[in-house]
């Protein structure tokens, strides 16, 4: 299993420095860390997905003895600790880059972690029953239902998500996160079923 | 005799294609070819064999065991070369390996090694640079480095330039003096399996025609040639198929020994070659 996670890196070890370089760019004019990880930690397992669709890679492993209960969930625990990696490697970064105090608030691994869970959950059972080229298109349409409702009927669109945001950094009650974590790996374990069984049914 | 392979009954239906009750016996310890036309199902089969597809009825075992829930422990003992790449791209051969080499309990980094040595391959150029012979290859010397005990390929020999194909014919010999290893392969060069091949299993349109020993094809099989007078609709009955031009007639039949016996010196019967059993066994007449 844990080869199976070493490969998502070493598949990609090429274009790695791009992503370490382009995250400190990035924290060098002040973006959020919880936005720079959320984003390279979608983009790099997805980029590790389709690597195995478009080299008949599934081929390979699946003639290799894993089973396919294993390939699916190499991708599923590998999720949350690339994302864990990406985390970490951005808060040393910026810690190192605006010589302050960075505070890690623990609220913020959590919003992280849950949006990355969130992502994935959704994103990878239609990337195994479909391929990831109809996700390209279904990203494109979404982007373009924000655009437009950004633009027509939530006026300040981005304003009320950064507001969401800074309503969930500040809330006190402990209850809400307890009852929103569970509820995110409640759906990403769902997800994860979910995967295996359409991989199982899967021909190659 | 032990059988490594076994297909009982396989159904499998695509759009358009059909495995009709196939039933395959691969004894171990031997070369078996895997002989058909174009879309006869050879990639369906051996792909069902790897439990890459499933069959919608039968079932199959290998070394005696069924997939589901022995599938780390068969796959461990199996090597396999296919006709299509499979490798990363934008990796090199070194960088694969590092991904196969875990997943194998009896990697064998010497024997690796040997092979790559042996067969020329560059081990830091991305295996995109490499030709389709060359990842054949990268392929053969993975098979060979983990000491499968059942070698399965997919026309192999398809990409390979005339003396690499005698090459790989004489490792897979070298590798037959073992007699635990069995080779299980899909070819239409079938002058590849005159040179290795103990046994062929032939099929046609989705059903299996035979499985037998190389020697006994030339014995039961023959093409025999004629006049046209000696036909009728009794005598046509003899043979599997007819090719009849203005001069005479031409035929493959299935029991030597009987049409040598009906027909006696008013024909010449001639061995049939690999290719000749198929070509008729395609056209039928």
């Amino acid at each position: 299993m844990l080869n199976l996670i070493l490969k998502d890196v070493l598949i990609q070890k090429n274009i790695l420095i791009i992503y370490i370089a382009t995250i400190i760019l990035y924290l060098l004019v002040n973006v959020s860390p919880v936005f720079i990880v959320f984003v390279y930690s979608v983009v790099f397992i997805l980029n590790a997905f389709s690597n195995d669709e478009k080299d008949n890679a599934n081929i390979l492993l699946n003639s290799l003895p894993y089973t396919r209960r294993e390939i699916v969930s190499s991708k599923y625990i590998g999720a949350l600790i690339f994302t864990g990696l990406f985390m970490l490697y951005t808060y040393v970064v910026n810690f190192f880059l605006n010589e302050q105090e960075v505070v890690v608030l623990w609220k913020e691994i959590l919003l992280t972690m849950g949006l990355v869970m969130i992502a994935i959950t959704f994103i990878l059972p239609i990337s195994y029953k479909f391929k990831t080229k109809y996700l390209t298109i279904v990203a494109v349409a979404l982007f373009g239902v924000y655009m437009v409702m950004v633009n027509y009927f939530v006026p300040n669109f981005d304003g009320k998500v950064r507001a969401l945001v800074q309503k969930f950094m500040t809330l006190q009650d402990l209850q809400l996160y307890l009852f929103a974590t569970v509820i995110i790996v409640f759906l990403y374990v769902g997800s994860w079923l979910l995967s295996i069984r359409i991989y199982e049914r899967k021909a190659f | 005799m032990e059988n490594v392979i076994e297909l009982q009954h396989i159904q499998k239906s695509f759009n358009g294609f059909e495995i009709k009750d196939l039933s395959i016996k691969v004894k171990k310890g031997f070369v078996t070819g895997f002989i058909g036309g174009n879309g006869a199902g050879k990639s369906t089969t051996i792909k069902m064999i790897m439990n890459l597809l499933q069959q919608d009825s039968g079932t199959i075992s290998i070394f005696g065991k069924r997939y589901k829930g022995n599938e780390k422990e068969i796959k461990q003992r199996i090597g396999f070369v296919y006709d299509d790449n499979i490798f990363y791209e934008n990796i090199t051969l070194k960088d694969m390996k590092r991904i196969i080499k875990p997943a194998y309990k009896n990697w064998d980094d010497k024997t690796f090694q040997q092979y790559i040595n042996q067969f020329d391959l560059p081990l830091n150029k991305n295996m995109k640079t490499f030709s389709k012979g060359m990842k054949m290859k990268a392929s053969l010397a993975i098979a060979l480095a983990h000491h499968a005990e059942l070698i399965i390929m997919d026309e192999p020999t398809s990409g390979l330039d005339p003396i690499f194909r005698r090459e790989l014919l004489n490792i897979l010999h070298e590798l037959m003096q073992d007699e635990t290893k069995t080779i299980f392969f899909s070819t239409h060069i079938t002058t590849d399996l005159d040179r290795i091949a103990d046994y062929i299993t032939f099929i046609h349109n989705g059903e299996h025609i035979f499985t037998k020993e190389f020697y006994k094809i030339e014995e039961d099989y023959a093409i025999v040639k004629g006049t046209l007078d000696l036909l009728d609709s009794e005598t046509e009955q003899e043979f599997l198929a007819i090719r009849k031009t203005n001069r005479g007639f031409e035929a493959l039949t299935a029991n030597k020994q009987r049409v040598a016996t009906i027909f006696g010196d008013t024909v010449v019967v001639e061995k049939p070659t690999l290719e000749d059993i198929m070509y008729y066994t395609k056209k039928g007449w």
